[in-house]
């Protein structure tokens, strides 16, 4: 009898074993639309947010941010801990994180991944993420079919000392770097794939990777397949065996795919028509994007600063946000974005009025100051680019200046000529232009260090040497006190009310998808990047 | 005869050697950073690395010889915005998708579009004559954003559940008929009305009507002699056609989500992928000269007459 | 001379005798140039399908002249507050999302795409016509040359040519979309027009005003022009709606006449984003391209048949 009940026992127990293991190895497939086809998978060569979301899913960032607003370093990326100590940063890698060929994650797998992405051989468009580190401009900027690269590249200021140290010395002690580490051009790769595979080390069959997912299959401009890598050092916290990413590069086509249920997450982006309807969904979600969307003034043919406060001031952000971004942008009143660490203080020299469905004291302000300037420019060239959205806004805002007296002319140009148009520096018929500018990283130095003198990304003519040596002391300011008042000071040379107002901040960028209501920890940050690793089904 | 066709092919590398300049001088005159996407600018360094991969560095008739070596090789070099694809890769992987399109397009233009033309002609000014070019008047005039607008609004969203067909993609028969069809519309209208009208010119001719006199079989005067005569326009129209399925191809790859070489075309001309622009013109441009071949010898063969007037 | 040439010399003989004893100076020529017109004239209006196909086509370009006139709503004002109204009595085509009317945004559309078109058709046939009118004249060694050339043309695929035409201007306006939608459409005319004046050149009754001594004024414009004209004004009824759809497909594809100013191609592009939820911004533009082409296809069909009796009789069956 006793033999009869042990028996029965194995049996219930083996039976519930059985079961459980059954239970949690249910298959469970998601399928997302990310928008078009990644340019590429590597790390060193990726410049787009599609790419960088596939690549941050295959792969163990160096860095996780949190999904607070805050955005602080987590320790649950490929670095564990960290040191730093002025301009040394050092970091110390986990020793549980394997690639999908078994073989460990080392510090020098990630030297030699950096180094291959500084090399001028690669000509990796996001090299200039790694400029902060001693030696790597330099060797980034030389020619090898002219001189001996190999010196400089052994002078660039990383190191090894063991298998699971990296030791990076910077230019100077950007406080920031730790956070700056999260961005996909710093994840390492294996280096053996790709001296074995070459160009094509990208592809399913070849592709070593170290992350949550791996990449099963990728049937070029068709989809995308991540299947779980159960290997991975954490896969008991992943619920998702299978996404599906079929490439669909139509707004309207996804979202009619999302609608017959073809798909359970939509972030391909969406057409302003259906917004309205979209909104009142439950599975509709709205995360903040850090960015700014501005205008620029041409500082050389609008030379008086009062107009340009003036027309800063006339903008009627609030109807732009309303009826023709609808996606529950945020008005904007300076260049630092909400969500930058330490925003609230760092803007507190707002003064733009943001004209709720209160127009007239907006353009009272902005006719205040009109009346200030001498010889106004009252015809002036916006240019665009020939984007739906972006010409709806011109159209906005050519109505706005009309109250003022500016008559506008509106030029479309096609991006790439448009581009090339801007310089810098910009062509002398430009009078405002348009564009955007997205956070590499969530510090304040990415946005306010555009209007240097000689910024590439200066489009405007504006010089300024005292606001360089602002941003200047900034980068070598480790005490984020210190450098939030002189971020301060700089924002309020820029759009302050005694600012000289090269720009005029129109509104802050948010994102938007749309996620079935049984389909839950689908993760946007606002950098730009999606996490898969959340995502549950009930 | 030989010597007709030697000579139309020898003649075809000239042609296609200057469809290489020509594109390759457009190509130069489109003024555009091809590596620059995004709002950042590039910086001097990255630019000049950038430009030595790709050979942007070196005067323009050394890039015009690696890329005429490129085309004769069959090399068509690396992509500039899809840094791990060469053109081959992108070629092979779209062109065979819109091959299929253009295909099938053509096989539901063959194969509804003849018979139609045909009885048309043979029950002329009949309620169904009408009809049929009632019908092809509208197919051939609505464009076809509309109407493949039209179709995936109706048959794929709306009646989706009940017809199986899918609102995105190419794989499976499923997702096949629609873009077909409305790639197919306006050619089959072509076909129906060209074959009606040369039928109907053909029954008019002396020898059909004294085959008719004759007391000879209907069935087997049309089909033996009015047939095959009235087809004869028909093959001609096939090279003009194919223009016609390249275009309509990128607006229908667009609406349908299909993974084509037309839709691919837009997207490198505007994002300045100098060398899949290039690669995708010289192709389109190599298959229109060789079907315009294929057609010319087809018809030299057809028709006696023309190949003595084309020396 | 020929016998032929012979009969033909004493006809004219016999209508220029003819001719003065009416007192009607140059009655030949005004007695033949007449009767081919009002010939023609007469066959077209007779013609049913051509008849409707002029009215529908006049229609539609008493609609695009007439209708901005007629309603004087403002097609630039936006006014977020009426946007997306479906066709009612006050917006007959509804508005867009801008809140703009309809109705006279496709009428002024419709200007912008027939301008296009004409311009288009016209700088096709100038060219067409220069081209192989010097090929056909001249002959030899230059006609055999031009013809080459020519052929490796025809390689060139339309689309992609006008696609990297706009990208070379970078810009979107009415003459970069006229000169991309030429820059690969002229190579049949240039063909047709060389095959007309061949075979106009060896014409009988040109070769027998040549060997009469007529001056080469009154070829031209006497007996070459006249039967050409015809082909001419066909040609450009054929040509225009395929160049009208021409510029709709670059308009799809986001290659369109930039905003606020709207082609046919641009308003079916935008109702294209909406079609989900409000189809009649895509719908009303393309009917109207329909409407165009569909007129003028079977005006050109009806003048063809008018000028050229030969053709009609077939027809008839």
């Amino acid at each position: 009898m006793w033999v009869g009940l042990a028996l029965a026992l194995a049996l219930t127990i083996a039976g519930s074993a059985f079961a459980a293991s059954h239970a949690s190895s249910k298959s469970t497939t998601v399928t997302i639309s990310i928008g078009a086809e990644p340019p590429s998978l590597d790390p060193g060569l990726a410049t787009d947010t599609t790419s960088a979301t596939i690549i941050a899913n295959i792969n163990d960032p160096i860095i996780r941010l949190s999904q607070t607003p805050a955005l602080t370093p987590l320790h649950t990326g490929l670095a564990q801990n960290w040191k730093v100590k002025g301009s040394t940063v050092t970091l110390y890698l986990r020793h549980n994180d394997h690639w999908t060929n078994g073989k460990p994650v080392t510090a020098q797998d990630v030297v030699g991944s950096w180094l291959r992405t500084i090399s001028p051989e690669l000509a990796a468009d996001y090299a200039y993420q790694f400029y902060g580190i001693v030696g790597a401009q330099a060797y980034n900027s030389c020619d090898p079919s002219k001189a001996d690269c190999n010196a400089l590249r052994a002078k660039v200021g990383i190191s090894a000392p063991n298998k699971w140290t990296v030791v990076i010395h910077l230019v100077s002690p950007q406080p920031w770097f730790i956070q700056q580490l999260s961005h996909t051009s710093f994840i390492p790769t294996y280096l053996p794939a790709i001296a074995k595979y070459g160009n094509k080390w990208t592809e399913a069959a070849n592709i070593v990777t170290d992350g949550p997912f791996k990449l099963a299959s990728w049937k070029h401009n068709a989809s995308l397949t991540l299947v779980k890598n159960p290997k991975w050092r954490n896969a008991s916290s992943i619920h998702v065996n299978r996404i599906n990413i079929p490439i669909i590069v139509d707004a309207g086509t996804a979202l009619n795919a999302y609608k017959a249920g073809k798909l359970q997450i939509d972030t391909s982006g969406f057409n302003p028509t259906d917004i309205p309807s979209l909104k009142k969904l439950p599975d509709w979600h709205v995360f903040p994007n850090l960015g700014t969307y501005y205008y620029g003034f041409n500082v050389k043919t609008i030379t008086d600063v009062n107009e340009r406060k003036a027309l800063a001031a006339a903008i009627d952000r609030h109807a732009i946000v309303k009826y023709i971004g609808q996606l529950g942008q945020i008005p904007a009143q300076t260049f630092t974005p909400q969500g930058i660490a330490n925003w609230q203080l760092i803007n507190k020299s707002k003064w733009l009025p943001i004209n709720g469905d209160d127009t007239a004291s907006g353009l009272a302000i902005a006719k205040s100051y009109m009346a200030k300037a001498k010889n106004p420019v009252m015809n002036i060239n916006l240019y665009v680019n020939n984007s739906a959205g972006h010409v709806q806004i011109a159209q906005a805002i050519q109505a706005n200046w009309q109250k003022l007296g500016v008559s506008v002319n509106i030029k479309v140009l096609e991006w790439k000529q448009y581009l090339q148009f801007l310089g810098p520096p910009p062509d002398s018929s430009v009078g405002a232009y348009r564009l955007g500018w997205l956070a590499d990283y969530p510090e304040d130095y990415d946005f306010l260090s555009l209007w240097t003198c000689k910024s590439g990304n200066n489009n405007t003519n504006w010089c300024n040497p005292q606001y360089d040596s602002l941003i200047n002391q900034a980068v070598h300011t480790p005490n984020t006190e210190a450098r939030v008042s002189l971020y301060q000071k700089a924002e309020a040379l820029l759009t302050g009310k005694n600012g000289d107002m090269p720009i005029a901040p129109i509104y802050f960028y948010v994102g938007a998808y749309l996620e079935k209501t049984n389909v839950k920890g689908f993760y946007a940050n606002p950098l730009g990047t999606d996490f898969f690793d959340g995502i549950s089904v009930s | 005869m030989a010597k007709f066709v030697i000579r139309r092919v020898f003649w075809t590398i000239p042609v296609i050697l200057l469809v290489i300049l020509m594109t390759f001088g457009m190509m130069k005159a489109i003024k555009g950073n091809p590596f620059r996407n995004t709002e950042r600018n590039i910086p001097a360094a990255i630019q000049h690395n950038l430009n030595r991969e790709f050979h942007l560095d070196k005067p323009w008739y050394i890039q015009y010889a690696y890329y005429v070596k490129g085309v004769f090789t069959w090399n068509l070099g690396p992509s500039m915005l899809q840094r791990n694809q060469t053109v081959n890769d992108i070629v092979s992987e779209t062109f065979p998708v819109s091959a299929e399109l253009g295909g099938l397009a053509m096989l539901f233009a063959v194969i509804i579009g003849i018979p139609l033309g045909i009885i048309a002609a043979l029950r002329q000014n009949s309620a169904f004559d009408y009809g049929a070019m009632a019908f092809s008047n509208i197919g051939f005039a609505v464009p076809s954003f509309l109407t493949s607008t039209l179709f995936l609004y109706f048959f794929a969203l709306k009646w989706g559940n009940f017809t199986g067909f899918p609102t995105f993609g190419w794989s499976g028969f499923h997702s096949k008929v629609l873009p077909a069809i409305a790639l197919g519309l306006a050619p089959m209208t072509y076909f129906a009305r060209l074959v009606r009208g040369t039928m109907l010119e053909t029954l008019q001719q002396d020898y059909i009507r004294t085959a008719k006199a004759k007391g000879l079989r209907w069935r087997r005067v049309v089909g033996l002699h009015v047939l095959r005569n009235s087809l004869i326009p028909a093959v001609t129209a096939a090279a003009p056609l194919l223009g016609y399925l390249v275009t309509g191809s990128f607006v229908i790859e667009r609406i349908f989500a299909i993974p084509g070489i037309g839709q691919y075309y837009v997207t490198s001309v505007s994002s300045r992928d100098y060398s899949v622009t290039m690669g995708i013109t010289v192709l389109l441009s190599i298959l229109i000269i060789v079907a315009n071949l294929l057609v010319d010898i087809l018809y030299g063969f057809l028709d006696p007459r023309t190949r003595d007037l084309r020396t | 001379m020929s016998s032929t040439e012979e009969r033909q010399t004493d006809f004219e003989v016999a209508l220029v005798h003819a001719a003065e004893a009416s007192h009607l100076h140059d009655a030949g020529a005004a007695l033949r140039r007449s009767s081919l017109w009002r010939d023609a004239l007469y066959r077209f209006t007779s013609n049913r399908a051509a008849i409707i196909a002029a009215v529908a086509f006049l229609m539609m370009v008493g609609f695009v002249v007439l209708g901005p006139i007629v309603d004087r709503a403002d097609p630039y004002a936006v006014n977020f507050g009426i946007a997306y109204q479906s066709p009612s009595w006050s917006h007959p085509f509804g508005t867009d999302e801008f809140g703009r009317d309809l109705f006279v945004r496709t009428a002024l559309g419709g200007r912008l795409s027939i301008e296009i078109g004409l311009a288009a058709t016209v700088a096709i046939m100038l060219i067409g016509i220069l081209y192989g009118s010097i090929s056909g004249f001249l002959g030899g060694w230059v006609d055999n040359a031009l013809m080459r050339f020519l052929d490796t043309l025809y390689g060139l695929p339309y689309l992609p040519f006008a696609i990297l035409t706009l990208a070379i201007f970078g810009v979107v306006n009415f003459w970069t979309m006229v000169v991309a939608l030429t820059v690969a459409s002229w190579f049949t005319t240039a063909r047709v027009m060389r095959g007309q004046i061949i075979s106009l050149k060896e014409n009988d009754y040109v070769r027998a005003a040549r060997a009469v001594g007529a001056r080469w004024q009154r070829i031209l414009f006497r007996h070459l022009l006249p039967n050409t004209l015809g082909v001419i004004i066909v040609f450009v009824f054929l040509e225009l709606p395929g160049v009208v759809l021409g510029e709709a497909f670059l308009s799809f594809i986001g290659l369109g006449i930039n905003p606020p100013k709207a082609s046919w191609g641009s308003l079916a592009e935008d109702g294209y984003t909406a079609y989900n939820t409000h189809p009649y911004i895509i719908i009303i533009p393309s009917i109207c391209i329909a409407w165009l082409i569909l007129s003028a296809f079977f005006v050109a069909d009806g003048l063809r048949d008018a000028l050229d009796p030969r053709t009609r009789e077939t027809k008839e069956g």
